[in-house]
């Protein structure tokens, strides 16, 4: 389908979101680029999540996990073994494409609400795993992302991860920075063309019609437990790059807790859900209430970003049940009709399949 | 021997307080065939209101009617707004699952909002005194949460059998439309069930909180537990909730004590046993068999 913004727009647009992008860790101090950085991982874990829940209909309320276990499989590899850091965040996608299958698996036969209450389930599961597996994982005190290096301040011999630029004149947060947002596109130009190839149109027939997908051929079983994996897969991508590039020199199993499975959720259903770039969109407006708006706050109001949230969450749902991107579409769809004379072209079912073509 | 009954005690007063909430996550499913994620994060926000009043020096039993009576205003309050508007939860399970869980985070918020982060201290109902029975010492709390949950399983077998409400709430649960047709009042009936469902849950909470110190993490395990008993017992059975928490909660005992693998995990025995009836037998033990229509 062709897409209703003008091709001015669209490059102009992109070209200025570009300079935006290249030009922000030169414009804010060191911490507020760490906060940017964490934004990315949210938005390229979101984009994971959309995948299955947004375009295949499967709902995980526990990627929050994976997205754990992507941080995890990356610290334990960079603190463990040889592995180059980098390498370590490809693993731990692998990993968790493992793990997702293996979820993927029973979601086969358990579906919609009960599929969301076992993967609530392994949200809440998940940090006392870690517990558990203590020795590996640092249990409750965390895991310290130190190797051995040299260099080292008062002459130990392991000290955090350093990320040294190789061009100089980066300092080690925009070096990060740099990396993750050279990550964070990479995984969205992925999904973009996944969701617009054969494999992305099977997925969305799954979540409209199961029955009518598998009999126009459509192998259901092995579409839905491969997105199950892509899905983890792309998850953990976002964990690994939390557990190494966010500045944070330790993994906390408080970072994965329940509330982070719902985040997750949040970003897609408020940016967009089933739309590229919605996930981005939505971790944007996490990052900005959780820190930005959150801490200016006054005192004990500070806290309130959860309940600003939720709030924006069930408000959007009655309002706008497609999210920032979707709600955008749909406004920019009935001006093109309206401009063209015809009648309005707005797709009222569910599910509109071609939505988010680029 | 007495080490095992001591554990098995402990489970059946745990078992009771998941069949707790697991009761009123029943009787949402029965009037809306909904899985309420907000269930849990409903108990813990009116347990704090039992403690608001307790501390303002109101006898505690008092203070739990308070809070129910708080629940129960605030569960069709949250129905009325929130879950009502979305229509048959059934059609959308994503836009169910999204308002419940922004429910969840909001109630969540809110609590951490009004009472902060530092736990409150909420004191047993039934004291901290025990009784020993054959060797085996059986903390009065115990007893009084097994006593709780058969006094809460009566009234609602009246409540669902004997009055004209709880027919009306069947006549709703089985066929929403008919039962509209027959003058039933299903929002108010839906409504109703809500706010029965958040009470229920206030109990669950004050039976919780002495356990674990009252903060606003306070039943997000217990609400997993909860649902492990309901999905054993029938999504839609009293009588399951009740069996399925007594199995959850000993089992989530036992298990770990004797499992090393599952030591520092009382939760991995609920979340296998969620997976396996899932899996094989979807209507749990006493659970309605749903037919799929094409």
């Amino acid at each position: 389908m062709r897409s209703t913004t003008p091709n001015w727009l669209r490059w102009g647009g992109g070209a200025l979101i570009a300079v935006v992008l290249i030009a922000l860790p030169f414009q804010f101090e060191a911490f507020r680029v760490n906060q940017f950085i964490t934004w990315m991982c949210i938005a390229v874990a979101a984009a994971g999540l959309n995948l299955l829940t947004g375009y295949n209909g499967q709902i995980s309320v526990g990627h929050g996990a994976l997205y754990g276990l992507g941080a995890y499989a990356a610290a334990i590899l960079v603190t463990r073994t040889t592995v180059p850091m980098l390498l370590t965040i490809v693993i731990a996608a692998v990993i968790c494409f493992v793990a997702g299958v293996a979820i993927g698996l029973p979601a086969l036969r358990i579906k919609g609400l009960y599929l969301a209450l076992v993967t609530l389930a392994v949200a809440v599961l998940f940090p006392a795993l870690v517990e558990q597996f203590s020795s590996l994982t640092g249990g409750g005190r965390g895991l310290a992302l130190v190797v051995p290096q040299e260099g080292c301040p008062r002459g130990r011999p392991e000290c955090p991860v350093r990320w040294e630029s190789p061009f100089g004149g980066l300092e080690n947060d925009q070096w990060r920075y740099f990396l993750a947002l050279a990550i964070t596109v990479v995984a969205f130009v992925l999904v973009a063309n996944l969701v617009k190839s054969r494999v992305g149109r099977s997925l969305v027939a799954i979540r409209d019609n199961d029955i009518a997908a598998e009999s126009s051929g459509i192998n259901v079983s092995r579409t839905k437990i491969i997105t199950f994996g892509v899905s983890a897969a792309i998850a953990g991508v976002g964990g690994g790059m939390l557990a190494l590039l966010n500045g944070n020199p330790r993994v906390n199993p408080t970072s994965f807790t329940l509330l982070v499975s719902i985040y997750l959720l949040v970003a897609v259903v408020v940016g967009g859900a089933s739309t590229v770039i919605g996930p981005a969109i939505g971790a944007l407006v996490y990052g900005v209430f959780t820190d930005v708006i959150g801490p200016e706050l006054p005192g004990r109001f500070e806290n309130a970003t959860p309940v600003i949230l939720g709030v924006l969450l069930i408000i959007q749902m009655l309002v706008a049940p497609n999210g920032i991107v979707g709600q955008f579409k749909e406004i920019q769809a009935k001006m093109a009709s309206r401009r063209s004379g015809g009648a309005p072209e707005v797709h009222n079912g569910a599910t509109p399949v071609e939505r988010d073509t680029p | 021997m007495n080490d095992f009954l001591e554990v098995l005690v402990v489970g059946l007063g745990n078992g009771a307080i998941y069949a707790m909430l697991g009761l009123g996550l029943v009787v949402i499913y029965r009037s809306t065939g909904l899985l309420n994620f907000a269930q849990g994060e409903l108990a813990m926000f009116s347990t704090f209101i039992v403690w608001t009043i307790w501390n303002a020096g109101v006898p505690m039993w008092l203070a739990i009617i308070g809070g129910m009576f708080g629940g129960f205003l605030i569960g069709i309050l949250l129905h009325q707004v929130a879950v009502s508007p979305l229509g048959d939860p059934h059609e959308k399970p994503l836009a169910v699952v999204i308002v419940t869980i922004g429910l969840f985070l909001a109630l969540n918020g809110a609590a951490q909002l009004i009472w902060g982060t530092v736990d409150k201290r909420l004191p047993p109902l039934f004291g901290t005194g025990q009784v020993t029975i054959g060797g085996v010492s059986i903390q009065w709390q115990k007893i009084g949460s097994l006593l709780v949950l058969a006094a809460m399983v009566g009234l609602f077998l009246v409540l669902f059998q004997r009055t004209k409400v709880g027919l009306a709430m069947r006549a709703v649960a089985s066929n929403s439309e008919s039962a509209g047709l027959c003058g039933v009042p299903v929002p108010r009936i839906l409504m109703l069930g809500w706010g029965l469902a958040a009470a229920t849950g206030t109990v669950a909470g004050v039976f919780t909180a002495p356990q674990l110190g009252l903060g606003t993490n306070l039943m997000q395990l217990t609400l997993i537990f909860g649902f492990a008993a309901i999905t054993l017992g029938g999504f839609d059975s009293i009588l399951g909730a009740v069996v399925g928490g007594m199995v959850v909660g000993v089992l989530s005992s036992i298990v770990p004590q004797y499992v090393s693998a599952f030591e520092r995990m009382p939760l991995a025995p609920a979340f296998i046993l969620i997976l396996a009836v899932l899996l094989f037998r979807p209507q749990g033990l006493f659970g309605s068999k749903q037919v799929q229509r094409v």
